[in-house]
């Protein structure tokens, strides 16, 4: 079940860095080498027969290497519209994740992106994180989950 | 340019419909992300606003009509979407109008709108492509 979460996650962060903003080569590694003190971190819940959250933790110069990409501007520094074309990235994402989630029989829903901090003392089932590399910088997807009752 | 060419789904009438929003919404987000002052901003943010509203809901029903002309089977999805947006844009303007014209949520609205559109044109219309060159390819 881990394993394919994850992999509906990899693959549609693939297909959305390479239909949004050209890049086509990503992999994955170990979240532990994922080392950021700057980072934009957007929640997005899960509801249905999976319950949760992922965070999707864009350092600055990913976020900004987005954002440059799409909009053929330079952007030096977060912001309000940083923050918000990042966020709909991680929105852009988890859709794509929930037609492979229904495609395994799993009806789930997505809730609106928010801004959020890492702390959670809450327990899941499926807590795994991984490190994303592309070629305008890294992702680290926070995946918190559990099976409905 | 935000246009790409790739974008194109061979449609001449969407394909311009779109290369015009596209079009409206770089010049948006030039004098958004532009060293003038706010003040400054205010005029040309509430025309694309009121353009939003207008050519946006024009552009959808034509995609849609044209969705249906070719049997499209994923219409009742893709309306949802435009469906989705339109009621945001509304919404959105109604909260900017309430704020007195806010700066940081017009901010929010271009980084949404941006990504949005691409994602929008370069991924779910793209599908409406695919289907009818496989359809014209089947009825050859």
């Amino acid at each position: 079940m881990k394993d394919q979460i994850f992999k509906a996650y990899f693959d549609a962060t693939q297909k959305v860095f390479n239909l949004m903003l050209n890049v086509s080569e990503i992999s994955a590694h170990p979240s532990e080498d994922f080392k950021c003190d700057d980072e934009v971190d957007i929640a997005i819940g899960i509801t249905g027969d999976l319950q949760g959250k992922v965070i999707y933790r864009f350092p600055v110069a990913t976020s900004l290497n987005i954002v440059n990409t799409m909009s053929g501007m330079q952007f030096d520094a977060v912001d309000a519209f940083v923050t918000s074309a990042v966020s709909e990235i991680a929105n852009i994402i988890s859709g794509n994740v929930l037609s492979a989630l229904s495609e395994n029989n799993m009806d789930c829903d997505i809730l609106p992106p928010v801004q959020c901090s890492l702390d959670d003392d809450k327990e899941y089932g499926i807590n795994t994180s991984c490190r994303i590399d592309t070629a305008i910088g890294e992702v680290c997807l926070e995946i918190r989950l559990n099976r409905a009752a | 340019m935000l246009w790409k060419d790739n974008y194109e789904i061979g449609v001449p009438q969407i394909d311009e419909q779109h290369k015009e929003l596209f079009r409206r919404v770089e010049s948006f987000l030039q004098v958004l992300r532009s060293q003038v002052s706010w003040e400054e901003k205010v005029q040309k943010v509430n025309e694309t606003l009121e353009f939003m509203k207008g050519y946006v809901v024009e552009h959808f029903r034509d995609e849609e009509e044209y969705q249906k002309s070719v049997g499209y089977p994923g219409f009742e999805a893709h309306k949802q979407i435009h469906t989705g947006m339109v009621d945001y844009v509304l919404e959105f303007s109604k909260q900017y109008e309430q704020s007195n014209h806010d700066e940081q949520l017009i901010q929010q609205f271009g980084g949404k709108l941006l990504a949005w559109l691409i994602n929008h044109v370069a991924a779910e219309d793209q599908r409406i492509a695919n289907y009818a060159r496989k359809k014209g390819d089947e009825l050859k």
